[in-house]
């Protein structure tokens, strides 16, 4: 093993000023305005964001999956996924949960109220690579929320993938997010499939576990498909991704055709803070889009 | 190194006011309570350079401060707002830092240069100019032979000075320490044939007179290939405090923490200060959910230094400057944790 030091060479940029062209840029937030916002459920809110410049607007791009910082002057600044479609541009969706400090203020902020989004940092589904393909989408609980991107993306190109399939899990049917869109995934041939832990009076869909459902996806589908064109998104709280896919692999999927979101508290968002890194793995940088073939090689993933 | 030259120890201070004129002096002075600290001197006649002990902090904090505000920003009625980054670099010259420190410094070069270069850092940094002593002693904790990074560091600094008993060896590094030898030639002599022998003499006495022995390659070796033991974990939580004392006199540990601390209802400061993978609080998420567990907080921290860093840099991010053994009540040091992990 080379035990040498890398070092970076200051030589050359000493006494100059304004050596690097970016400085500026590395805490650059767009300017941006909370245009609309509407409670999905008792805690959650989607906010719809929008950045002024009208150019910036057009010129920012992500692809599904990917986060950005919210920062609001004086509260502070954390880490959000993206829930609207690529298409969008700088004309974003959040969904927030009402749970901390920043968040509680963003449940009283009302229209009109001045953001600063930076990023869009981290990896993400890769669904170019998924035309032709089956698609598996799973979520549980407010994992909607980062999958709702690629649904979108998908939704926006129904031509180029096969079958897509969504299985949804909640805790309760009040807790359930952007009900008022099932239809219109449907409409667009997507299987639809939601389950409740705990039913109300009017729930009239089916009582337990994901795993119950998505064990009936498989149960219909062929071992060829899964092996050969099928892909995974699963997104929900640790527990979850284990048993999942314990359950897609035992079906056939292969391992890096499954792609999970983890979550870390981030500060930063650039690998520096050494808030989210899994081994020597930052979430910021390398993640938060892992396929399941890394999550295991990665220590205290899940 | 091409070029080797003498300073007659009469003319240091002469040397150090000349070069620091205009600029901050930073240099190890040894305080009434008899504590030895990188100390800003503002006046060289009044003020002893403590070249005989290890400084009980390294330089980190020059360059990453305890706390420090990165930008303002104010919020006008209408609820827009504006930034403005706050880039302070004063000119600055460290004398009398260690290979340790040195070696330290260079490592939060990668860190804040990849992927993303961090202004407010590199501010500081190409404010700086370093002058490096090398150790002819090392002190009771010190390892940096195990780790490579000293006792006499051969890289990454402007100049660098070996104690020759009565004159100092004086060696540029980087270009700037050249200009600074070509603009104050005057006070230096060429070194001769002996001087360099004299040296290299020092510098093994000095790698043969380490009291600690410490296997960092093996254990470098082990931590990549096998797991630790759950009984030496266990052991070396439950006697950590949480303190975070060992991550704050750390030359290589640059975790931060970002908060805005508002001034007034409509201005105020965003602040970057020290943090710990050591607090229980460091990782948890807004929910209560904490990926790691509090057992797995120290694991974090030694593993980062020896086996992520290993994986990632090519080299462990611990210099074996010895502080975190000193300064640790519940003894939870790296070099029990190395030995431990070289016996298993």
């Amino acid at each position: 093993m080379e035990n040498k030091l890398q070092f970076v060479d200051l030589a050359t940029s000493h006494g100059k000023k304004n050596s690097h062209p970016g400085i500026e840029h590395f805490e650059y937030s767009y300017k941006a305005e909370i245009t609309n916002l509407y409670p999905l459920t008792k805690t959650e809110k989607l906010y719809q964001i929008q950045i002024v410049d009208p150019r910036e607007r057009k010129d920012f791009t992500f692809q599904p999956g990917q986060f950005v910082m919210l920062e609001l002057p004086g509260i502070g600044e954390a880490p959000f996924s993206i829930s609207s479609s690529p298409i969008r541009h700088g004309d974003l969706e959040l969904c927030i949960r009402r749970v901390g400090k920043m968040t509680n203020f963003l449940d009283r902020v009302k229209r009109g109220t001045k953001v600063g989004i930076s990023g869009p940092f981290g990896t993400h589904f890769p669904v170019e690579e998924m035309v032709d393909n089956d698609i598996l989408l799973i979520a549980g609980g407010l994992g909607i929320v980062p999958l709702r991107s690629p649904i979108m993306s998908v939704l926006e190109n129904r031509s180029r993938y096969g079958r897509v399939d969504i299985i949804y899990g909640a805790r309760e049917p009040l807790e359930l997010l952007f009900t008022y869109q099932y239809g219109m995934w449907k409409q667009f041939d997507i299987n639809l499939d939601i389950i409740v832990d705990k039913a109300d009076d009017k729930w009239t869909g089916p009582v337990g576990l994901i795993t119950e459902i998505l064990q009936k996806r498989i149960d219909n589908g062929t071992p060829n498909d899964f092996r050969k064109k099928t892909n995974a998104i699963v997104c929900g709280p640790p527990v979850m991704f284990k048993f999942v896919c314990e359950m897609l692999i035992k079906a056939g999927l292969p391992m890096e055709k499954m792609f999970v979101s983890l979550e870390r508290r981030m500060h930063c968002g650039r690998g520096k803070c050494c808030r989210c890194n899994i081994g020597s793995t930052y979430t910021c940088i390398e993640g938060p889009v892992f396929d399941y073939w890394s999550v295991l090689n990665l220590k205290e993933a899940i | 190194m091409s070029a080797a030259y003498i300073l007659a120890k009469d003319h240091l201070k002469s040397f150090v006011r000349k070069i620091s004129k205009g600029s901050r002096l930073i240099a190890p002075v040894t305080n009434e309570y008899g504590d030895t600290l990188y100390s800003e001197i503002n006046c060289l006649d009044s003020t002893q350079i403590d070249t005989q002990h290890q400084p009980q902090s390294s330089i980190k904090h020059f360059f990453l401060p305890q706390q420090e505000s990165i930008l303002s920003y104010s919020v006008s009625q209408a609820g827009e707002y504006h930034f403005s980054n706050i880039l302070i670099g004063v000119p600055t010259v460290f004398f009398g830092v260690r290979s340790c420190d040195l070696a330290g410094l260079l490592y939060m070069d990668v860190i804040f240069s990849n992927p993303a270069k961090d202004p407010y850092y590199f501010k500081k940094r190409e404010n700086s100019i370093i002058i490096s002593l090398g150790c002819n002693e090392p002190f009771e904790n010190c390892f940096c032979n195990a780790t490579k990074s000293g006792p006499f560091l051969d890289f990454g600094f402007d100049l660098r000075f070996t104690d020759l008993g009565d004159r100092f060896l004086v060696e540029p590094g980087r270009k700037r320490g050249m200009e600074i030898l070509e603009e104050f030639a005057y006070f230096f002599n060429d070194a001769s044939e002996q001087d360099l022998k004299d040296q290299y003499q020092l510098q093994l006495e000095s790698r043969s007179s380490f009291q600690q022995n410490v296997h960092v390659d093996l254990a470098i070796k082990k931590l990549a290939n096998e797991e630790v033991g759950k009984d030496v974990w266990q052991d070396l939580a439950d006697r950590c405090q949480d303190c975070g004392g060992c991550a704050y006199v750390c030359p290589t540990c640059t975790c931060f923490t970002i908060t805005d601390q508002p001034v007034s209802e409509s201005e105020g400061e965003r602040v970057r200060s020290w943090d710990a993978c050591t607090f229980a609080g460091f990782t948890r998420m807004v929910g209560g959910h904490n990926p790691v567990s509090s057992e797995h907080s120290l694991r974090r921290r030694f593993l980062h230094k020896l086996k992520y860093d290993v994986s990632l840099h090519n080299r462990t991010s611990c210099t074996g400057c010895g502080r975190c053994v000193g300064i640790c009540f519940g003894g939870v040091d790296i070099i029990k944790f190395i030995s431990a992990v070289c016996e298993s």
